[in-house]
């Protein structure tokens, strides 16, 4: 070997799960100093793939060669110090560290206080990530801690970390999934400098356009198997969407004019105060009407979940009011307000939207199971339950391997999350609020989502879709609001704004807020 | 009166502060250390049997078994300390069980070695190995100045070296490479593990230091308080540096605090009891004021507390 100007070769990469092939016999090639991009729907094995590369996962069959030796890559460790680094989608950063804390862990500089008691040397780190993040352009204060900052902060701390252990090629795991559009151009500009330099980068994604800006070569998989390596150049967008999904999809949902009627949802000066004991909503105030999408765009941790909590009853609020249909619902406990007619898919599908340890047919009955359709004095009717699911799981497509007796916490994200929005919209009630509803789900499972936001708009209800997604609130929204630390300043027809201006306001930029 | 409640006070809250560090060290590195209590018994009898053997050999004059002891005391807590190691990182046991079954386990073994010792090689019946207090020292000159100068009169051997080790100990968790790889495994074990920190093996480290320095704090209470070691030295004050440690929000200088406010809070307690004259049923109620202050602290600490994130799970590589 050698002589293959490839740095990389997997070679009939097969690695089995029980009850799952996630790669069946794929084969690629990198060559040094490309953009390297994966496609592919969840579960088509990109991330597996890249495990296997960055040495958690062995293979069952397959070799690796790198830079035309073979090697068997046993932890991430060994990777390390052959030069691969990964940026995981979940930061490995120790929140209550700073920032150049964390770039040295493991490796510190040392330096002998009086010639023999060894002592990490933070004076000399924060000298050499200063200069680090000089050289890249990757702006990171060496002193601040983890936890003080945002998402594409910790983001570039992790991208310098694997610089400082001068890793010569970056696999990025959908590094793009959860920064604002101006944050994300930022970080593309980034990993182009980083080619430039001489870095070999594999990056992980689904989103096309952004393959489409930086990619020099792409491979599509699909349910484990390698269909296609592409020149990205010679792609069209529309074709790599056919090739991941393995048929045509339609990018926008198709969507009539809103025909709003009366105000459903009217919240009057709501402060929330988060957990951690500030105020995480700050005096918010807006309507939704009866057939309307009301869309909230922001970026994560603006207060988003807290205003979502708030109106489901699932936090208590400070101040300000809740009105539904005209009625005060404020301080309602939480069956109160179901039955009011609040629907609510959470944010959090483990731990607030399912029971897991519990199967289908409990969980579809979990808003209902003491009215008398389900239970008789008390006592808990089986037949209803199962003859609810099964009702369910024909009607939402539900796809699980026991049907009814499944147990939720075995079924697929996307699955499960079908399960919940079928639960909550069978409640038909007059308001229904989506908290990010696409998260972590497929090209073909998100659009199956947005046609049914838009019907229930249809029916009637009125709709608040909160999402970290622009494209999504672009898609849906009949009105979009923006929250910013805590408050929505800007609400307006969607029509009346562009992708960059919501960005913007998303960003806190206008605001005397800092952009990125 | 004073100057008893801080000689006292003192006497009474560095031990519990060394087993405060010894818990700070097991938790930071992320496992629950609830088997202080034990850890500090169990060493208290290792060091209280090696003393006992020494003094038949050298007589009860000496210095030696005084030193001996807490050798002995800080190896027996460092290989008792295994058991948790053992039943929490290699066997993923739930780490608040694994602590009381210690701590229980403790409390019936060493009584019962006690007895048995105490027959065997000594041919006699008691449940107690006698050691009698330890010397004294006061400083001179310093000791002289009104109400500070009580804190260099009277003054264990074993308040310096705990000063001592306090000082290397806080040098070690927050200076050197170790303390650095021990307070992430606390935070985010991933994070970690991912730069090649052997999560495992820095935590085991962690949960020995924490045997160690415990079995210090409980040969210095049978050097104290009890002046003999028997299973009164479970008293529950393994427990008391844990809500001390917690109050201290793990960081090893607020524990101090934490620490000396328990002292003394019991030294002023028995202060007034004799102060008053009072009958001696009523030392119980005083020996309850440590635990009477836990309580009413729970209350205002209890939002600020800013436990280690990792604390308490059992770490799992492919978990992702």
């Amino acid at each position: 070997m050698g002589n293959s100007g490839y740095i990389i070769e997997m070679k009939h990469i097969t690695k089995r799960f029980p009850g799952l092939v996630a790669n069946n016999d794929i084969s690629i090639s990198i060559r040094k100093g490309e953009i390297y991009a994966l496609l592919g729907e969840n579960g088509a094995g990109k991330s597996t793939l890249m495990s296997v590369l960055f040495g958690m996962y062995e293979p069952d069959e397959g070799e690796i060669y790198l830079r035309g030796e073979k090697v068997k890559i046993t932890s991430p460790r060994h990777a390390t110090q052959l030069g691969i680094g990964m940026v995981h989608q979940h930061f490995r950063l120790v929140s209550n560290y700073t920032a150049a804390e964390n770039i040295i862990l493991g490796s510190e500089p040392q330096n002998k206080l009086l010639g023999f008691i060894p002592h990490v040397d933070i004076r000399k780190a924060n000298k050499d990530i200063a200069e680090l993040s000089e050289k890249y352009g990757l702006r990171v204060d060496p002193e601040a801690l983890i936890s003080d900052m945002n998402v594409s902060a910790c983001q570039r701390v992790e991208i310098l970390k694997m610089l400082y252990r001068n890793a010569e090629i970056l696999i990025f795991d959908e590094p793009t999934a959860v920064l604002t559009p101006q944050e994300i151009e930022y970080l593309l500009d980034i990993i182009r400098g980083l080619r430039d330099g001489g870095h070999t980068i594999i990056i992980i994604t689904h989103k096309l356009e952004e393959i489409k800006s930086i990619a020099d070569r792409c491979a599509i998989l699909n349910r484990g198997k390698l269909i296609e390596v592409r020149d990205v150049a010679d792609t069209s967008t529309a074709e790599m969407a056919r090739l991941m999904v393995g048929r045509e999809v339609s990018f926008s949902s198709e969507k009539t004019e809103a025909v709003p009627g009366d105000v459903v949802l009217k919240v009057e000066d709501l402060t929330v105060r988060s957990e951690m004991g500030y105020d995480a909503v700050k005096n918010v105030s807006f309507e939704i009407h009866s057939g309307e999408i009301f869309a909230l765009a922001g970026v994560s941790g603006n207060g988003q979940n807290e205003l979502a909590d708030a109106i489901a009853g699932l936090c208590s609020v400070s101040s300000g009011r809740i009105m539904l249909n005209g009625n005060d619902i404020t301080h309602l406990p939480i069956r109160k307000r179901i039955e009011s007619g609040v629907a609510y898919i959470p944010e959090d599908r483990h731990n607030v939207g399912l029971v897991l340890a519990f199967d289908l047919s409990n969980n579809l009955a979990l808003k209902q199971y003491y009215k008398d359709i389900f239970s008789h004095r008390s006592v808990i009717d089986r037949k209803a339950f199962d003859d609810n699911g099964s009702r369910l799981i024909e009607k939402y497509d539900i796809r699980s391997s026991n049907g009814c007796k499944t147990i939720t916490g075995s079924m697929s994200g996307g699955n499960q999350q079908k399960a919940i929005i079928a639960r909550e919209i069978e409640l038909e009630t007059p308001l229904i609020i989506f908290m990010q509803p696409t998260r972590g789900l497929d090209i073909g499972a998100i659009s199956n989502i947005h046609k049914q936001i838009i019907a229930e708009r249809d029916r009637g209800a009125a709709v608040l879709l909160i999402s970290l997604e622009l494209d999504e609130i672009m898609d849906c929204a009949d009105t979009i609001g923006v929250i910013f630390d805590g408050r929505i300043e800007h609400i307006h027809k969607a029509s009346e704004l562009t992708v960059n201006e919501v960005g913007r306001f998303m960003a806190g930029v206008g605001d005397g807020g800092e952009s990125t | 009166m004073i100057d008893t409640i801080i000689i006292d006070g003192l006497a009474f809250a560095l031990p519990m502060f060394i087993m405060a560090i010894g818990g700070i060290f097991s938790e930071k590195s992320g496992i629950t250390n609830l088997a202080l209590e034990g850890l500090q018994g169990f060493g208290a009898f290792t060091g209280g049997l090696a003393a006992v053997l020494v003094m038949q050999t050298v007589g009860s004059g000496s210095q030696l078994p005084y030193y001996v002891s807490f050798i002995a005391a800080i190896i027996g807590g460092m290989l008792y300390s295994l058991v948790h190691v053992v039943m929490c990182i290699r066997f993923r046991a739930n780490q608040v069980i694994s602590g009381v079954v210690v701590n229980i386990l403790a409390m019936a073994l060493t009584s019962f070695l006690t007895k048995r010792i105490n027959e065997g090689v000594f041919s006699q019946t008691s449940n107690k190995f006698v050691l009698g207090t330890s010397v004294r020292i006061t400083v001179p000159g310093i000791s002289r100045i009104p109400v500070i100068g009580a804190v260099f009169r009277d003054v264990y051997p074993f308040e310096i070296m705990i000063v001592f080790i306090a000082v290397i100990m806080w040098y070690v968790m927050y200076r050197t490479p170790f303390g650095m790889h021990l307070r992430a495994c606390g935070d985010n074990p991933h994070a970690a593990d991912a730069v090649g920190i052997n999560v495992n093996r820095v935590r085991t480290a962690a949960v020995i230091i924490s045997g160690g320095l415990s079995a210090v704090a409980g040969m210095s209470y049978a050097y104290s308080i009890s002046a003999n070691f028997s299973p009164d030295i479970y008293l529950g004050f393994g427990y008391l540096s844990i809500a001390a440690l917690i109050f201290g929000n793990w960081s090893i200088l607020p524990t101090l605090g934490a620490c000396l406010i328990f002292g003394f809070a019991r030294s002023s307690g028995q202060a007034i009891i004799q102060q008053l004259g009072m009958p001696s049923t009523y030392n119980d109620i005083v020996r309850i004021l440590p635990y009477v202050l836990t309580l009413c602290l729970l209350i205002f600490f209890s939002k600020h507390n800013n436990s280690p994130r990792a604390l308490g799970e059992i770490y799992d590589k492919g978990k992702r």
